[in-house]
């Protein structure tokens, strides 16, 4: 395998006196699709989000192509611009369209004029079947569509690595799968994705690897079929047997 | 199973559908209600009208045998007026009486209602005309040759036009430096860095903690007198002062306004735009904000209304004759007249401007509020 784009170097993170990361360590490869999964509290999203440095480890290294972000003298928001990530809570800007929600970062960090920008928003739009959403604000969008747009808003800036946390949990039930299926033609195009997801017949048919973690810890890793077919671990086991 | 056909029609509402499930009783009673308070107000002005208001003394007239206010004075005390009171009284007693007899037997909630209306209308009225029979009892020629000489309004309607020019002066150039350097002091405010946050906390505390009259005292005797800054003094340096202290205050009280507006934005828009690359000041600038002021627009403009009445303690400052604001201009007059009436000026002019703003308030408040369940939903 190629060298790894993300690697995190015995990560330990406190909240207060809650010990929620304890001495992870974590490379994702390219063309990767990683799915975290775990109980609630088990430090995924946490995991995660340290990844692009929105939380701070209080311990360890985040590297990320090659290049250390727990470094104080690393530009973080030049990195930032190569991790696109997409929230639980869509987190749309609502004053702005669905076009401006995505040509903001265009503009104001990689200086792309606004003509260059438009045209780089319909296109991300068209990916994601909402070229006819270009106008329209956030609150004229359904759940399922926010989050297509927030998808598109984070592949506008053409990054190596895509970041999902719980995408898809405070979707409507039948909204789940139009995000899903983005997500999976995303897959296939080739992009490193590090999913954390609740929906286990994502992880199983798309992830390439999977990871469960309980109190920020890695417990178990592999192929998201063996995983899930024959897990090692009794804490996998309950839980794979709670859910599936 | 039948399942009856849904309503084709929301049930009906509105003045027409009121009007029709109305009976004889509960048109009475409504009837009663209203005419007691058009009794009141009409009959009360035909007879202050009929008596006059204000008379014009003649320069010779020996000291007190004559005063401005006198036909008022004959009008309020007058008997015609003392009747129409009883009367009121009466006629208010019957609307609720009427209601309390028939209330039980009403057939329907709109007939109810118009009853219940038209009782309580009686009884607003026969209230006010007690009210008015208790004033006529006390001493009512030095009350009104005092503070109802309504000619001196008109005598003065120029300064009081020129009063209400600086209030709004005053109003809108310390409201509008103060809001935008609130807004800076907001975000020093909320920095995660204590040597930036504590000067901010210091500066919203101390300006929040100290009346305004203090720090308008202050800065007269402190920076006008004694310091003799250039920019302060002179003819114009108690106003420049009053713009300043005025927009120092409210800079600290509107701080505090943006500051709940940006913490009361959920946490995910700045990560999601620093998640994009944007700096923190560009997040700022260009996510949390322009959200914010969205929603601190029904509270700031209230800020502004209070400043607006908080521009009369500028008279602490002893501005110049022209630059007297509302009060000032009440308070002027009354000090050459002697006559309060000049009082009555000020507040009107306080409410021509206010009441605007508190409509603008709630307008404002209503459409922005639908907008954010739009942004939220």
């Amino acid at each position: 395998m190629s060298e790894a784009i993300v690697r995190l170097e015995s990560i330990n993170k406190w909240f207060g006196k809650l010990h929620v990361l304890r001495n992870v360590n974590l490379e994702i490869f390219p063309r990767e699709v990683l799915v975290l999964i775990g109980p609630s509290g088990s430090g995924k999203s946490t995991l995660l989000r340290t990844i692009n440095m929105l939380e701070e480890p209080t311990e360890g290294r985040v590297f990320f192509e090659g290049q250390e972000l727990t470094d104080i003298h690393t530009n973080l928001n030049a990195a930032r611009t190569r991790m696109g990530m997409v929230f639980q809570s869509f987190n749309l800007f609502p004053h702005r369209t669905v076009t401006g929600n995505i040509t903001l970062a265009l503009e104001k960090v990689l200086g792309l004029k606004g003509e260059e920008a438009q045209q780089r928003a319909l296109e991300q739009l068209k990916h994601v079947g909402l070229a006819d959403k270009a106008g329209a604000w956030p609150s004229q969008l359904s759940g399922g569509q926010q989050q297509r747009v927030a998808i598109a808003r984070a592949l506008a800036m053409h990054p190596v690595v895509m970041l999902f946390d719980e995408v898809t949990s405070a979707l409507d039930p039948e909204l789940v799968n139009e995000v899903l299926l983005v997500m999976q033609r995303l897959a296939a195009e080739g992009m490193t994705m590090v999913v954390v997801t609740h929906e286990m017949g994502f992880a199983r048919e798309v992830g390439t690897r999977l990871i469960f973690m309980d109190q920020g810890v890695i417990l178990e890793e592999g192929p998201p079929r063996e995983v899930f077919a024959n897990p090692r671990q009794e804490r996998t086991k309950s839980f794979l047997s709670q859910i599936l | 199973m039948t399942i009856t056909a849904a309503p084709q029609a929301p049930p009906e509402r509105g003045i027409r559908y009121f009007a029709a499930q109305q009976t004889p009783w509960s048109w009475v009673t409504l009837g009663i209600g209203i005419l007691a308070l058009v009794v009141l107000f009409a009959g009360t002005v035909a007879i202050l009208n009929a008596y006059g208001w204000t008379q014009v003394c003649p320069p010779d007239a020996p000291q007190g045998t004559c005063a401005p206010t006198d036909p008022l004075t004959e009008g309020l005390l007058s008997p015609e007026l003392g009747a129409l009171a009883w009367a009121v009284i009466g006629i208010g007693a019957v609307a609720g009486l009427l209601a309390l007899l028939r209330a039980r037997i009403v057939p329907n909630k709109q007939a109810k209602e118009a009853a219940i209306a038209g009782a309580v209308i009686g009884i607003q009225a026969a209230v006010l005309a007690g009210v008015l029979l208790w004033f006529r009892s006390a001493g009512v020629e030095l009350f009104a040759r005092n503070f109802l000489n309504i000619r001196l309004l008109g005598d003065f309607f120029p300064r009081f036009v020129n009063g209400a020019k600086n209030t709004l002066i005053l109003s809108f150039l310390g409201g509008g430096l103060g809001m935008i350097l609130g807004l800076f002091l907001a975000l020093f405010s909320m920095s995660k860095r204590p040597v930036v946050r504590a000067p901010a906390r210091i500066y919203i505390n101390f300006f929040r903690g100290t009346p305004l009259i203090w720090q308008l005292s202050f800065a007269g005797l402190g920076v006008v007198t004694a310091m003799k800054l250039d920019f302060f003094s002179g003819i114009d340096g108690p106003y420049r002062v009053a713009v300043a202290v005025l927009a120092l205050n409210l800079a600290a009280y509107s701080a505090e306004v943006y500051r709940a507006g940006i913490q009361s934005l959920e946490r995910g828009q700045m990560e999601a735009a620093r998640s994009l690359g944007l700096s923190y000041l560009q997040a700022m600038r260009f996510v949390v904000v322009p959200q914010a002021i969205r929603r601190v627009i029904p509270p700031l403009t209230n800020e502004f209304v209070i400043l607006i009445k908080d521009t009369s303690l500028v008279v602490v400052l002893g501005l110049a004759f022209s630059q007297k604001e509302l009060l000032g201009v009440g308070r002027e007059i009354y000090s050459s007249t002697f006559n309060a009436t000049a009082w009555l000026g000020s507040a009107a002019g306080y409410l021509i401007i206010t009441l605007p703003m508190i409509r603008l308030v709630t307008y404002l408040e209503r459409k922005l509020r639908s907008g954010l369940t739009s942004v939220v939903g």
